[in-house]
């Protein structure tokens, strides 16, 4: 039934330019707008401990100056379209991201071509943007659950890049330099490295033309783009107590989970489905509505290229705190011993399937879903793949997964002392 | 934004759906691309058919937001929503959700001060056996007392992860100061005391005196046609409760007034200074003037090359961050700005506000940046008309609001728009002299 959430899929058209550049098309035409994502492959993964915030800092800085213009003149051209441009890193790669109407991506895409190669970080801007991180960083501590949450990625991941925000720390970020930004730049900004999305009122043949023109003679340098290679995670589960005054306890608990190209990825993904999504699902049924233990109580598994982690969590009264992490742990680590009915299998499957395509309907999230997916390796089969993979999926898979995933929690308790 | 985020600055959601959005249509004239349609029964469907969208959004939005509570029944009309989705006499609690996801769809619903609604987005083809099922739930709510009991936990841990959040009590306090005798100044998610005294049958009356067809708008929007779809909306919303009377709100206006009126709240864990301040701007009786307002906004705060950041942040460098906010309502409407900042700073920041304030009403507006904040406000109408949810939010305000018509008139109101008018609007509503300011600061 979920499969009728699908619109008629536009075709991807998949280019590789002679200097290792993807370029992933999918023509849209029904609105006037066009959406592109500019993905580097490397993010917050590839940096040490004493770098930690470092890709996060350089991408901030890649709308900042060029040596053609300035960080005011960059705002002015993007702002007097009306368009919109932005900056991030992830754990797993960096982007650039724009929407305009589809009269203006030219200037755009050529503006974002040109911030990707020629970034100069100006050090008065550097000063800035330092300060402003450094205050970011400060202001993390006002979110409760931001606190507790990176509080059980330390202890997850130790010394692995996944253990640290991606904004960095305040020593790190402090101690950065120009040429350390430029450094890291010209290691992984680079034409083979490079992933262009593009979704909307555009043909592929006008989009490879535009990616050419503007990207086109861009030259890969000699050297090899460094290998990454994870160091191992701990394996000592702990149980953390922070005592912070708060309203509300922020309860969690995490499992290591295995990366997006193993096996088992899409069967965890459904179990996360299973457990956390929606009003139906076991966490919100259980602990919500039967027991009013919660308002925000639900699960996740993000897709990484490393080590991952199952997490589900809930906000609850400071009293509760302790039958909510048993509440919580009780309802995943059940599925290790019990099987779903295969009614539940089904249903969740429907549910699954019917938000996936749910999430890839607008230019946007088309242009990410399919981008996102080259930069991990997955190809172009992924999207369509994933879906059969999820409707194949038996109960024996589910439990065997369960079995595999849920034996040694991370916990984090944050609220009042008791 | 009016176009881009309509929702009330001051709403609460059912569930917090960390993944969603949906499907695909620009229209491509500013013409009103909707239908109006009144049944019968006194109830409005807007429709707006997207024939490339497989998707159907159905959108109930009722006038009954905090805005219709007793000054003593704060928080009823959140609750309530909360309520809704526990059954009828021939819905279980949870049936409803279970229908709805189980077959790849989805529903939440929010409140705000000038209305409560309901959504759910399922494939065209099961709008037929589902709207029934969300129609009963509205109209016909049981309300069951253990629910209740139970429910209002989950509503007073919505409330405290709201009170550990420095920014919703930032703009709690900022509303009360600009409203102080309008219901706009409460909090939706309402007092304690309130909802711990409130009992089924006193909710129920609340629902049977608002729920009412005439106080009601369904948008449906999607793959869907009129003609089906007006058909499954008279099979679906059959009756209503009869009315009963409850309490109304007591008669309150929202005012401007002269002077500056100032607070500052110390907050545990803080780590960064606010500065908030805010003015009382005209409500939907006035939308050209609220149009001109959201203009105000954006070339004051929105974007790097706007007035405030360039100068606070990117050159004077005061500021971690500014931001404007433009918050249209039925009544009133709430400008804001906030500034993230060290306490230090706050004093001069607000001064050189003012002044720059004091500026917009005599030095012309240059052509440029004029043009630039109405191509920014008209391409962001069109980037948030892309879906049927988002058209469904867009009607269902201002058929709240308003007129659903009006949607589309505004990025042609926004265009009307002139340096003068502009000048004109920042003197009589953007007064140097006379507005609110709450500043919070770390605690100790």
């Amino acid at each position: 039934m979920a499969t009728s959430l699908s619109p008629v899929r536009p075709q991807l058209h998949r280019t590789v330019l002679d200097n290792g550049l993807v370029v992933l098309v999918t023509e849209n035409p029904v609105a006037d707008i066009v959406a592109a994502r500019l993905f580097v492959r490397a993010g917050t993964g590839h940096e040490q401990v004493a770098e930690s915030g470092l890709f996060a800092l350089m991408t901030a800085l890649l709308t900042k100056g060029t040596d053609r213009f300035s960080s005011m003149e960059i705002a002015e051209q993007v702002e007097s379209l009306g368009a919109s441009l932005s900056s991030d890193t992830s754990a797993d790669y960096s982007l650039l991201s724009l929407k305009t109407v589809s009269a203006d991506f030219e200037p755009m895409l050529s503006l974002a071509a040109h911030l990707l190669r020629s970034p100069t970080f100006p050090e008065a801007e550097l000063d800035l943007e330092q300060r402003l991180t450094l205050q970011s960083i400060r202001s993390m501590q006002e979110q409760p659950f931001t606190v507790a949450y990176n509080a059980l990625r330390a202890a997850m991941y130790g010394d692995h890049p996944y253990a640290r925000p991606g904004i960095g720390t305040a020593e790190t970020v402090s101690s950065f330099t120009q040429t350390q930004l430029q450094h890291v730049h010209a290691t992984y900004f680079r034409p083979d490295n490079l992933v262009i999305s593009i979704c909307g009122r555009i043909s592929p043949e006008q989009a490879v033309d535009l990616v050419t023109t503007y990207l086109g003679e861009w030259q890969a340098p000699v050297d090899p783009i460094p290998e990454l290679v994870y160091p191992n995670l701990p394996n000592q589960p702990s149980q953390q107590v922070i005592p912070q005054d708060t309203n509300q306890s922020i309860v969690i608990v995490g499992y290591q989970a295995p990366p997006v190209k193993h096996p088992i990825y899409a069967v965890l993904k459904l179990i996360s489905t299973y457990l956390g999504n929606g009003l139906s699902s076991r966490l919100f049924v259980e602990l919500r509505e039967k027991r009013g233990l919660a308002y925000d109580v639900s699960a996740f598994y993000p897709t990484r290229l490393g080590m991952s982690q199952f997490v589900a969590y809930m906000g609850t009264a400071p009293d509760n705190a302790e039958i909510a992490l048993e509440g919580l742990r009780y309802e995943t680590e059940r599925l290790v011993t019990e099987s779903l009915t295969p009614e539940e299998l089904a249903t969740t499957k429907s549910k699954l399937l019917g938000q996936y395509a749910l999430g890839k309907q607008t230019n946007t999230q088309i242009a990410q879903l399919l981008g996102w997916y080259e930069v991990l390796g997955l190809g172009t089969g992924f999207d369509q793949g994933f879906q059969a993979a999820i409707a194949a999926i038996t109960l024996e898979e589910l439990q065997a997964a369960a079995q595999d995933c849920f034996l040694a929690p991370y916990t984090v308790q944050l609220g009042p002392a008791q | 934004m009016l176009g881009a985020s309509i929702q009330s600055l001051n709403s609460a959601i059912l569930w917090i759906n960390p993944t969603l959005i949906i499907l695909i249509t620009l229209p491509t004239t500013s013409a009103f691309p909707a239908t109006v349609n009144h049944l019968d029964s006194g109830l409005t469907l807007i429709h707006h058919p997207m024939p490339t969208t497989p998707v159907v959004v159905a959108d109930v939005w009722v006038n009954a937001g905090a805005r219709a509570e007793p000054d003593d029944w704060t928080g009823m009309a959140h609750f309530l929503e909360h309520m809704i989705f526990k059954g009828t006499e021939t819905l279980l609690p949870g049936q409803f959700d279970y229908a709805i996801e189980a077959q790849g769809g989805t529903s939440n619903a929010a409140t705000s001060h000038d209305y409560a609604h309901f959504y759910m987005t399922v494939a065209a083809a099961h709008l037929a056996d589902t709207l029934p099922h969300l129609a009963d739930l509205v109209l016909h709510a049981a309300i069951p007392a253990d629910e209740f009991v139970r429910e209002r936990h989950v509503v007073l841990e919505e409330l405290r992860q709201s009170q550990d959040d420095p920014d919703w009590l930032g703009l709690q306090a900022l509303s009360e100061q600009v409203y102080p005798s309008h219901p706009y100044g409460r909090s939706v998610l309402g007092a304690v005391e309130h909802l711990e005294g409130f009992s089924p049958e006193t909710m129920r009356q609340f629902h049977r005196a608002h729920y009412q067809p005439e106080n009601m708008t369904v948008v449906i929007a999607g793959g869907i046609a009129l003609e089906p779809a007006l058909e499954i909306m008279r099979h679906s919303f059959r009756g209503f409760p009869v009315a009963t009377d409850c309490p109304a709100p007591s008669d309150s206006k929202a005012q401007r007034w002269q002077g500056v009126r100032r607070q500052t709240l110390h907050l545990p864990r803080l780590e960064q200074a606010r500065l908030l301040m805010a003015w009382c701007g005209p409500g939907m009786a006035q939308l050209d003037d609220a149009c001109g307002m959201d203009l105000l906004s954006a070339l004051l705060a929105e974007g790097r090359s706007s007035r405030l950041v360039r100068e606070l942040r990117e050159e004077r460098q005061w500021v971690l961050d500014i931001s404007s906010g433009f918050s249209l309502q039925k009544d009133a409407s709430l400008f804001t700005l906030q500034a993230w900042l060290t306490p230090d700073k706050i004093t001069a920041v607000e001064t050189l506000i003012c002044d720059r304030l004091a500026e917009l009403t005599y030095v012309p507006i240059d052509a440029a940046e004029l043009a630039r904040a109405k191509r920014l406000l008209c391409n962001d109408f069109a980037f948030s008309t892309e879906t049927p949810g988002q058209l469904a939010g867009l009607y269902g305000y201002y058929s709240m609001v308003g007129d659903p018509a009006d949607s589309y008139t505004y990025t042609e109101r926004v265009q009307a728009h002139t340096g003068l008018s502009l000048a004109a609007l920042a003197q009589r509503f953007l007064s140097p002299d006379s507005y609110a300011a709450t500043v919070l600061l770390p605690q100790g």
